[in-house]
């Protein structure tokens, strides 16, 4: 990640105060102590964990091997949740990443009413993922604000209830994924563009580009870095975050439809019971939020 | 701004990035009518102001999700968790900013690449850990577990801002005979204050929105819930009451929303410098 390596670079760039530091580092331990016992100490556990046959949560735990992951990889439920996280994903990102980029790029033009534009992108960035779910839980239900719309403009055929329909179900939350990230990223994309030196863009438009061709053809390889640390934020977080909305807005459901791997990974340990089956599947998406990171990093090198 | 600037792409970008732009204020705007009517008023006529204000609305939320109890448990898991995150993160920042040695390096990577990892990831142990220390379903562990997770991103952008203090004020500090602890407390502090209040605000809103480690953690037992937990209490799988539900909604909208009128431009740029820097 480049900002790692600027702020590691920095670090040794510009030294302490002369004189001693001696006992300085001391002063980040408790921070550090906290940090690993509560966020790296279960990320290890989750990997010893999932060699375990542990069936409730309060009881008892045997050692199981690699049974786990046999059991995982032997199950149609698993290959169905990798399936709706790529396609998921495979939306996703793709669609955010660059209209996330024009957003930000037209902040940066200050067009009219730029400020109250700006208020409203910010918003999905302030508001719960429980409000949120319970907004689109109210809009998007039989009775909700969508259907209550096509019936008023004649359409009555096309009402349904979208988020319990299977065709339907994954759409829905890929929507609501894409509500909540495109205006928020779209703002950070414009803070990067900011600190931009805007000489370029003028000195391309005095020779007559087009905004679209500025937009692509210099502010774009100019933030590439950034951009591959917002695709792989993104990634990240609807990776491994998608289970809260998901939870709200359908349960998994209808039938197996909505539910991605980070889902599955919650159903497993709290409805099902089955800690080391649930943890095998973390896992895997652990393995896979690490390729993926890995993935992006180099698409974007490559681009250089 | 001059004609010749607008040309066509131009104007199709504008067109799209407003319709965009309300597709999202119309979600909201949604969201503020419909929690003053009633379920057949909201079905009939969606856009439309409420036919009849039903401000009980708001009244029947609060007591059938105890919201008050459960704002006062957030209230309490975000101001703890904001004070144990500063006692942390300062010494800690001071430390890294100024210190040379391999260790601080090493800790500095510690926490760079601990922002990569998803707290999802760490659910069930984090949940058996809290068990195993007698602390399941309460409002303390969750604390101590949030204050955990926002952890990383504070020491990476406090530590960066703290690094812009010039390195003379502390070696003259030194020479005045003022210790460590006191330069912290006197130089650094006050010097890094728009820093401290950036990750201040930002951490608010993690602690304050944060909703799947609170029920896991925490549980829905309305003596202990967080007011995100409490929400989605308000489903009912055979008959919701939407009108309420969006009332309730609103008012765990309500402390965000100050905070966002109070700070507006500081809490822009506490979020983006989150993301941007972190």
């Amino acid at each position: 990640m480049s900002s790692v390596k600027f702020r590691l670079k920095a670090n040794s760039q510009k030294a302490g105060p002369v004189g001693s530091t001696k006992g300085l580092s001391l002063f980040s331990l408790p921070a550090l102590g906290w940090f690993v016992f509560f966020t790296i100490g279960p990320l290890v556990a989750m990997f010893y964990i999932s060699t375990l046959n542990w069936r409730s949560i309060i009881g008892q735990s045997e050692p199981a091997g690699f049974s786990n992951y046999e059991k995982l990889f032997g199950s149609d439920v698993f290959y169905a949740a990798l399936q709706t996280t790529a396609i998921q994903l495979g939306i996703m990102i793709p669609v955010m990443i660059p209209l996330a980029f024009m957003v930000g790029y037209y902040l940066t033009l200050k067009p009219r009413g730029h400020r109250v534009l700006r208020v409203i992108l910010f918003t999905p960035g302030l508001i719960s993922i429980s409000a949120t779910a319970m907004v689109f839980y109210a809009a998007l239900g039989p009775q909700g604000l969508v259907n209550g719309l096509l019936e008023a403009i004649g359409l009555d055929d096309l009402t349904k209830p979208w988020l319990a329909s299977a065709d339907t179900a994954l759409a829905m939350v890929i929507i609501v994924g894409l509500w909540q990230g495109i205006g928020y990223s779209g703002v950070l994309f414009a803070a990067r563009l900011e600190s931009v030196n805007k000489d370029l863009f003028e000195a391309a438009k005095l020779d007559g580009a087009s905004e679209w061709r500025i937009m692509w053809r210099i502010a774009f390889p100019i933030t590439v870095d950034f951009v591959g640390t917002l695709t792989m934020l993104q990634f990240l977080w609807t990776l491994f975050g998608s289970a809260g909305l998901i939870l709200l807005l359908t349960r998994g459901g209808p039938g197996q439809t909505t539910t991605t791997l980070s889902l599955l990974i919650y159903q497993k340990a709290f409805f099902e019971n089955d800690l080391g089956y649930s943890q095998a599947a973390g896992v895997v998406l652990f393995v896979i939020g690490l390729a993926g990171m890995i993935l992006i990093r180099r698409l974007i090198r490559a681009r250089d | 701004m001059k004609f010749s600037q607008l040309s066509g792409g131009r104007l199709g970008a504008g067109a799209l990035v407003w319709a965009y732009g309300l597709l999202l204020a119309i979600p909201i705007y949604f969201l503020v009518v419909s929690s003053l009517k009633g379920n057949l008023d909201i079905f009939n006529d969606p856009f439309g102001l409420p036919k009849e204000w039903l401000f009980e609305n708001y009244s029947e939320a609060w007591e059938r999700a105890v919201l008050g109890k459960a704002l006062v448990n957030s209230a309490f898991v975000s101001i703890a968790a904001e004070i144990i995150t500063l006692a942390l993160v300062i010494p800690a920042s001071y430390g890294l900013a100024r210190s040379r040695s391999r260790l601080s390096l090493l800790i500095e990577r510690i926490f760079a690449l601990g922002f990569l990892i998803p707290a999802f990831a760490t659910l069930v142990p984090v949940l058996l850990l809290s068990i195993q220390l007698g602390l399941f379903q309460r409002r303390e562990f969750l604390t101590m577990f949030m204050v955990a997770s926002t952890l990383s991103l504070s020491v990476i952008l406090l530590t960066q801002f703290m690094r812009t203090i010039p390195a003379e004020l502390e070696e003259s500090a030194m020479i005045d005979g003022l210790n460590r602890f006191r330069i912290m407390w006197h130089i650094y502090l006050p010097l890094s204050l728009p820093g401290v209040s950036m990750i201040v605000i930002l951490n608010f809103l993690a602690y304050w929105n944060e909703f799947l480690f609170s029920l896991v953690l925490v549980g829905s037992n309305a003596d202990n819930r967080t007011v995100q937990v409490a929400l989605p209490t308000l489903i009912d799988q055979t008959k919701t009451e939407f009108g309420p539900l969006l009332a309730a909604t609103v008012i765990t909208l309500i402390p965000v929303y100050i905070l966002y009128i109070v700070l507006n431009r500081r809490l822009e740029n506490a979020l983006t410098a989150g993301a941007v820097k972190g």
